[in-house]
């Protein structure tokens, strides 16, 4: 079969690979239909997660049809339509028991890498590299679903392809932030980042009550977007200080709950950026955590910070003295979707919660390479590309 | 290779060859100390398993079981007796875990015919961390 796979650093490409088959009782295979590149790809494609071999087919956010069940599932069988969740869940440990998915106890199969970098291994993802399982990812014509009853799950009806295929992932981690974030009815709320998982976040800021929702980003046509999808404020770090802007929509107080959306490469102006950059690109540090920076700094006194942008190891000049004296809470985590999936298809399909417009490029999967140069660069407005096949 | 490429082979040529350092070299106090794991299982249920699951290690570590603080299953624990793989014995109770909670361990999908120098670097680490870590 056809798949996009990573060869080396920034480079991807269309190769020929065997066809997944089944290798637990509890597998599925999946044709997919549409999978999408998220932010968090660019982080294996510049090399800054380390743990890829040249062959590995990259991608964790899609859906697409049943086409074999093992005998150890039930909730599925060829021909229902599913999204998968970018996680894969045992569905029975303590973690899956408790709805936080992403950390289960016995999906990664490499656990001992994670466990020596943070002191304990999340649960695996699809395309994401060694360190988190090694499973191959979902930009290919199929795709093995391991512990498939947990992992998958089904579509309604009345949710389009398009609409579904972002509840693998950007939704559900957009809404987790938000709730896990303890936004509440009249809380205002900044989001660093307007990409999707920053726009579903701010959406499900407004939709758990928010009164005001500010979204942050230095390209206005991913501004734009979040404007026009769902009437959220916002602000270009790249002509507007986001600190004076976010005093003077909270009446001096700062925004109740942040959201940093945008991970480990921030982007930002100044010298502060040039510092970042320096030390990265020695090594100095592992990841350029200027949102996070940003959110702690300007959230209001007793406020909540909520880090939704993937980070992999260390930083520098964390505000520790701003977090402990303004008495924050902060918090984070990998998507823990299941949790959230299957209420969030219902809102899409109910309307209020609208998706399909983040699909700003979709194209076959033999031009997957050109998907990610236009995301990577965001070449002519992507916000996101998205594979049919 | 451009020049951020060379040093990102370089840090993870690094990792790996600290990795399988540090599994080949434990420190010295490491030997004796007893490995758990918490299964989400009632002590019962885990008991009844252990024969099957853990069968292999009877004569080579000593097995005992206590329920978990605050209703997080039970914890299994394991004393090695003699000169026992403790990377064999962590795969061991991790495999053991899996089939409790989960019914089966998943396995890994089939690795790419073409790792390249960074991936056959990243290999001797995975060849080994299924049972290495902090368990």
């Amino acid at each position: 079969m056809k798949a996009l796979c990573w060869e080396g650093i920034n480079d991807v490409r269309v190769q020929d690979v065997p066809d997944p088959r089944l290798l637990n009782d509890q597998d599925m295979i999946l044709k997919v239909r549409l999978s999408t590149v998220c932010g968090s790809d660019l982080h294996l494609l510049t090399g800054h997660i380390p743990f890829m071999q040249a062959g590995d087919v990259i991608g964790h956010e899609f859906m697409g049809e049943v086409v074999e069940v093992g005998p150890g599932v039930t909730r599925h069988r060829p021909g229902d339509r599913v999204v998968v969740c970018s996680f894969i869940v045992c569905g029975r440990c303590w973690y899956c028991r408790n709805e936080l998915y992403s950390l289960c106890d016995n999906t990664n199969t490499n656990p001992a890498i994670t466990q020596h970098l943070w002191g304990a291994d999340p649960g695996g993802i699809f395309g994401y590299s060694h360190a988190m399982g090694g499973f191959r990812g979902s930009h290919a014509e199929y795709v093995r679903v391991p512990f498939a009853d947990h992992t998958a799950i089904p579509i309604p009806e009345a949710v389009d392809d398009m609409s579904a295929l972002f509840a693998s992932d950007s939704v559900p981690t957009g809404w987790m932030g938000a709730e896990l974030g303890g936004v509440k009815p009249g809380d205002v709320v900044a989001v660093w980042g307007c990409g999707a998982v920053g726009q579903m976040a701010a959406r499900a800021a407004q939709l758990l009550g928010a009164e005001r929702v500010l979204v942050i980003d230095r390209f206005d046509y991913r501004l734009r977007q979040a404007e026009l999808a769902y009437g959220v404020e916002t602000i270009n770090y790249a002509n507007t200080s986001v600190g004076d802007a976010l005093l003077e929509a909270t009446g001096g107080r700062g925004p109740d709950v942040c959201i940093e959306a945008v991970g480990c490469e921030a982007h930002s102006t100044g010298p502060q950026y040039a510092y970042d950059q320096v030390k990265s690109k020695l090594k100095l540090e592992m990841d350029r955590p200027i949102a996070v920076r940003e959110a702690i700094y300007h959230c209001r006194k007793g406020g909540s910070v909520f880090v939704l942008g993937v980070f992999t190891g260390l930083v520098d000049k964390f505000p520790l003295g701003a977090l402990m004296n303004k008495g924050l809470t902060v918090r984070g985590a990998q998507q823990h979707g299941q949790r959230y999936i299957p209420m969030l298809l219902d809102r899409i399909a109910s309307g209020e919660l609208v998706t399909s417009h983040l699909a700003t490029h979709v194209m076959p999967l033999s031009e997957g390479a050109r998907g990610y140069e236009l995301f990577k660069k965001k070449e002519d407005d992507c916000v996101r590309s998205v594979f049919r096949l | 290779m451009n020049t951020a490429g060379k040093a990102l082979l370089a840090a993870g040529v690094a990792t790996a060859v600290a990795v399988v350092r540090r599994r080949r070299a434990p420190r010295p106090d490491d030997s004796g100390r007893r490995l758990a794991v918490t299964v989400d299982r009632a002590p019962e249920e885990v008991q009844s398993s252990l024969q099957e699951e853990l069968a292999r290690w009877r004569d080579r570590a000593e097995i005992s079981i206590r329920p978990a603080a605050g209703d997080k299953g039970t914890e299994l624990v394991v004393t090695p007796i003699g000169d026992v793989s403790r990377h064999e014995l962590r795969l061991a109770l991790r495999r053991a875990k899996s089939v409790l909670e989960a019914g089966e361990v998943v396995q890994p999908d089939t690795a790419p015919t073409h790792p390249g120098p960074l991936g056959k670097a990243l290999r001797l680490v995975t060849s080994r961390a299924g049972g290495g870590g902090r368990l």
